[in-house]
Parts: C-alpha cells; structure tokens; sequence
C-alpha cells in the first residue's frame, strides 16, 4: 500500500464556455438554430496534472489568478469532477475552500456549526463533543445563539475556520484564508496550522501569501495555465515564480529589432559573488555576462545597457562608447561583462535592456529593449526610485543617522 | 440503485437537519408559521369556491378542499425544486455530499409540511362530518404522492442548474396540471360525459395526480372508485416518475460542481 494521502494522475478539467452567459433554453434552442455547436468553446482550466502527496506533509500551490489552483482544490475536495485523469484521496477530507461559505444567514451559529459538520459527514454526537472547542476556538460563546447575519464578516469566518478545522479530517484543504481576519486571528490560524502539521496531517494549502507559504509548506507547486511549473523544495520553486511573474509583468514593453550582424544571445545575472541570480539586494553588485555572436567580422562594435523600472521609465544607461572601452573587432561568439557596482534603487522589478551597435549610432545590429527583469529587494524605506546618501544637520551639530538609511 | 439508498442512509442525519433547516427558515422561527403557511391554499380555496357557485358549477366544498390540500403538497415541491440545488450553490461548490439529500431534504420539509395541512384537513372534514373511507390505507397513498413529488422535483432542479429558464416552463406547466387534475371539479365530470371515450380516460389517469386526488377523496370523503386499474395507472406513472427523476438527476450531478 503507498504512503500517499493524495495521488493526482493525468488530471485535467475542462469547462465549456457559453457564448451567451447563462444558459437558457431558449438561448440553446437559438444556438441550435444557428449552427450545432457553434455557442460553446471548451476551456481547459488544468492540463495533464500529476503529483503526489505523502501522508503528513504540507503542500503549497501558488500560481497567479486563473493558474487553475482553486478548480484543482475543488477536484480535491470532490466538488467537481475531473475531465480526464484520477485523483485518489486517502482519509477524511475537510475544506476551507471558502471560510463559513455553507452558513445560511438566518440559522443561528450553533446551528451553522452543526449542519456544516453534518455537511462533512459528522454525526451529530461527534459535534457536540467538538463544539465547546468551535466556540471557544472562534471567540464567539456570547453569540453562538444569535443568527448569523448579525455576525460581522470577521466573526463569520473565523466561526468557519473553527468548524473546519475542528472536524479533524486528515487532509485539509485551505485555499486564500490567510488574507481574511485580523492579525491576531491570522496568527491563530497560522498556530493552528503548526499543530496540524506536528499531527502528521496532510495540508494542501492557496495563497498569494508567499512568505507564509514558503514558511509553512515542505513543497510547493507552481501551476500556470492549468500546468504544472514545478514541484519541489519551497525556496527554489518559489523564486521560479517569482522570475515568472517578472517577465509577465514586462508585458508590452520588450521589443527585440536591429540588423543582425551582431546577436545578443543571452544574459547571465550574477550576484556580486559570482552566483546566478535574478534577485538583488539594493546596494549589492550585479554582474551582467552578455554572450554575443558575431556572422562575420565587425570593427568598432559598442555594447550597451539601460535599466528602466517596470514602466519602462529609463533610470540610468551608458554604454562601452561612453566608457570608453574600446572594441576593435569581433568575430564569432564571445561573451562581455557588465559590472554595476552598487544598486542604489529602492525595492522592485526594474528592467534591463541590452544592445550592440555601430561607432557611429547609424546601424543597430541587436536591440533587446526592456527583455530582461530583475528584482530588487531593500529593507529601508525611502521616497522616490534611487537611493541618494544623505544626512541632516541641525544647528550646528551633525546627525549620523542618514547612514543608517543606506541601502542593507 | 441500493448503493444510493445506502448513501443516503448514512448521510441521514444530514438529511434531517435539512429537513429541519428548511421548516426552520419558512416558519421563520415563529409559532405562527405554520398558520401563515396555510393561508395561501386557504385563498385558493376561496376563491374557487366563488368563483365556482357564480358560474354555477356545483361541487361539494370538502371535495374543493381536500383536493386544493393535496394539490398544494405537490405544487410547493415543484416550486421548491427550482431552488433545492441552484439555492443551495454554496454547498454545493464546496463541499462534497451526496447532492441528492438536497431535493429530498426539501421534500422531506413539505411532506412535514403537507401532514400538518392533513391534521387541519382532519378537524375540517369531521367537523364538516365528512364519511370516511378506508383511511388506514392513507400511508400508502401519502408515499405515492412523495414518491411523484421527488420524481419532479428531481428533474426540475436538475433542468434549472442548466437552464435557467426552467422557471417560465415550470409556470405553464404547473397550470396545465392544475386543470388538467380533478381538484376544483369532479372525475365523474370527465367519466360520465358521453363526449369522452375510453383512450381519453386512460389519458386521464395517465396523470398521476388524477388517481392521487381521487384515492385521498376515496379515502377521506368515501368517493366513488373510478376503477381499480384506473387507479393502478396513476399510481404507476407516479413510481416511473421517481425512476426518471433519479436517473436523470444521478446521471447530470457530477456536473452541478461545473455549472453554479
């Protein structure tokens, strides 16, 4: 028998999109009428999905909105059922798909509490065992008799998040709660969370939260368009996406053009310690290794760059004229390094552009406008793109303190 | 089929807290509203008995009752079932359960319902001195009708998950019903009139709920038996119903997830 409380094979989900929004009869009969088939389209929301969950870890999917990771709980969770592929589950499945999203407004919360255990498969003596514990787990033992649509939304949810974690399944599905309630609540949930996971219980855990997801979690998987990225160590998986969702958010403002004499074929970023990375820390060095081939013989090539921030606002540039490095001639393939000595700009994406053209400015042999996103990351906080060193003075006397807003 | 019935039988106590779910929120948490819940057959009855004796046809006022009574069980379920599943969206996307504990949690509740409506239909009808028949075979009858309520129930609340006009067709179809069963007039009407010949009757009785109100009459008001297989008809159109409805419904949920 295998240790997995979750193996997911092939799974893929298709919907079929409507022309005309909700469907009636009547939109059918005309849909008929106009050519069979022609008023649906199949989306597929996930393709050929597959991985496995051994039994007590915690799994989180991160992706951006509409990577299919929500439809892939609602699979999971046994709400909707896969277009191809098989899922098996192992244990009681409990979700919090969407927190207290079973309550009816006007039923009190003891109520509530017991028809959502009813809900999930509980008798009504296992909940009455649990329910001091939903209560009190909730804070809500002045209102458990009230209705619940006197209940503030924050009350409502964390009565939802009490319910569903009291049930005690075995594998738990929680998708988006970590951005509802309040810090204090969050915390709860998140200790919570701690000690299901010291139970050996198996998590399956959404969220757009990535420093609580890559804490929490042993794995992630990253889905995009309804495929996975990756599956694996948090750290790794994590900044994947994160290059990713870079270089969707250049989105409209890369541009590749020039002559061809000359192409650029890729850029390596290094750190200031020779290790690949696309992430910096403001104020640290970044090394930029352009690998370049030549068709034939080029005399007085100059190479060039330009950093704009993620509007494409140009922030500094110069190229290998202007420095003064001269290039007699290339032939071939070969590589150029860029070294920028400190990154003075505040926390972001900023992108990098890239080119190689003739002495004279007539002929661009390869332009990569805007191609290459980079990260920023910086813990002091400042006003405006660059950091400039600055200090105040009072009087006569001078303040140190301007040191300390230094780039970290 | 059994292994259904086996789900259902270990999901009952969710069954049953629908059930009362449902009564809970149509009484609105008040003794009253049971009462309240009684007022519209109570209307339709006026207005019938008015309307009957101004364009003179004459029919016995406990025949009326019972009928609009019986009539009512089933109406309030076909109005109920548009909304079984589609009201109840939010469990339906997030959680699993087997989804039809919905429609019969909601027949569950008018059946509730309908049996409070028989003891006030009781005091009536002894009070009315009515002639009772054969009432011990009251449950039977009871069972058939929900047997025809859920059948319909389960194909309107499936039609409207996918088609949401189902609404307007129920509407029309409803008020054919209404007329096409004997409630505000007597079977004899149709069984003795010589403009009606043998296939007509059979049709008639192919309506389920034409044996049904005429069996409560038989029992309750000790009515005139339109004949044994007349009766059998209904009652096995009624039952086939059910089956329909289960197949149908069984056969489109696992796509309910897909379409609220």
């Amino acid at each position: 028998m295998s240790n997995n409380a979750i193996s997911v094979e092939g799974v893929g989900k298709s919907f079929r999109l409507h022309r005309s929004g909700t469907r009636t009869v009547k939109s059918m009969a005309l849909d008929i009428l106009r050519r069979p088939g022609s008023g649906r389209k199949d989306f597929w929301a996930l393709k050929d999905v597959s991985f496995k969950v051994p039994c007590g870890e915690t799994l989180g999917i991160i992706g951006a909105n509409g990577a299919g990771k929500s439809t892939l709980l609602s699979l999971l969770a046994g709400t909707k059922v896969p277009t191809t592929g098989r899922i098996e589950a192992k244990g009681t499945i409990s979700s919090l798909l969407e927190l207290g999203a079973g309550f009816h407004p006007d039923l009190t919360g003891r109520e509530n509490v017991f028809l959502c255990g009813a809900i999930m498969g509980l008798t009504r003596r296992q909940m009455k065992e649990r329910f001091d514990a939903i209560v009190s787990f909730a804070g809500l033992d002045e209102f458990i008799d009230q209705p619940v649509k006197h209940y503030s939304s924050g009350m409502y949810v964390r009565l939802g998040f009490a319910v569903a974690v009291e049930v005690d399944p075995d594998i738990l599905l929680i998708d988006e709660v970590l951005a509802v309630g309040d810090v204090e609540f969050q915390r709860k949930c998140i200790d919570k969370m701690k000690a299901f996971r010291e139970q050996g219980k198996t998590m399956l855990i959404i969220s757009h939260d990535l420093g609580t997801i890559q804490r929490i979690s042993d794995r992630i998987l990253f889905l995009d368009e309804g495929t996975v990225q990756g599956i694996g160590d948090p750290d790794s998986v994590v900044s994947n996406y994160k290059s990713m969702a870079r270089s969707k958010s250049v989105g409209g403002l890369d541009r590749v053009w020039g002559t061809g004499e000359v192409s650029l074929e890729r850029v390596e970023f290094l750190a200031g310690d020779g290790s690949p990375t696309d992430t910096f820390s403001s104020g640290s060095g970044l090394l930029a290794k352009i690998f370049y081939k030549a068709n034939m013989r080029v005399e007085d090539p100059v190479f060039g760059f330009s950093l704009a921030d993620s509007e494409g606002r140009l922030i500094y540039g110069n190229n290998t004229q202007i420095e003064k490095f001269a290039i007699p001639s290339i032939e071939g393939e070969g590589t150029i390094t860029l070294h920028l000595g400190e990154l003075p700009m505040a926390a972001g994406t900023y992108l990098f552009s890239f080119s190689v053209h003739s002495a004279d400015h007539r002929t661009n042999y390869h332009r990569l406008d805007n191609c290459f996103p980079i990260a920023v990351e910086s813990t002091s906080s400042f006003e405006g793109v660059c950091f400039i060193p600055s200090r105040w003075e009072m009087g006569g006397t001078t303040s140190d303190k301007g040191e300390d807003n230094g780039p970290a | 089929m059994l292994s259904l019935i086996k789900e259902i039988r270990a999901r009952r106590e969710l069954l049953q807290i629908l059930v009362g779910r449902n009564l809970k929120i149509r009484y609105k948490n008040s003794s009253l509203g049971f009462f309240w819940s009684l007022l519209s057959p109570l209307f339709l009855i006026v207005i019938y008995a008015v309307f009957l004796s101004l364009i003179r046809i004459p029919i016995d006022l406990p025949v009326l009752v019972s009928g609009i009574i019986v009539w009512q069980f089933l109406a309030m379920c076909l109005g109920d079932s548009l909304y079984a599943i589609v009201g109840n969206a939010n469990l339906v996307t997030k959680a699993a359960f087997p989804r039809i504990i919905l429609p019969l949690a909601m027949v569950g509740s008018n059946l509730v319902n309908f049996l409070l409506s028989c003891v006030v239909l009781f005091v009536y009808l002894i009070v009315a001195g009515a002639d009772f028949g054969v009432v011990v075979a009251l449950p039977f009858l009871v069972v058939t009708q929900a047997a025809l309520c859920l059948g319909v129930a389960l194909i309107f609340s499936t039609a409207n998950v996918f088609f949401r006009d189902t609404e307007h067709i129920l509407s029309i179809v409803m008020l054919a019903w209404f007329f096409l069963t004997p409630i505000i007039y007597d079977p004899d009407r149709v069984l003795t009139s010589p403009g009606f010949p043998g296939w007509v009757h059979v049709l008639f009785f192919a309506n389920p709920m034409s044996g049904i109100v005429t069996a409560y009459r038989m029992i309750l008001l000790s009515a005139q038996n339109p004949g044994t297989a007349h009766l059998c008809l209904s009652f096995g159109v009624a039952w086939a119903i059910l089956c329909i409805g289960l197949m149908v419904f069984q056969k489109a949920q696992p796509r309910f997830g897909d379409e609220l």
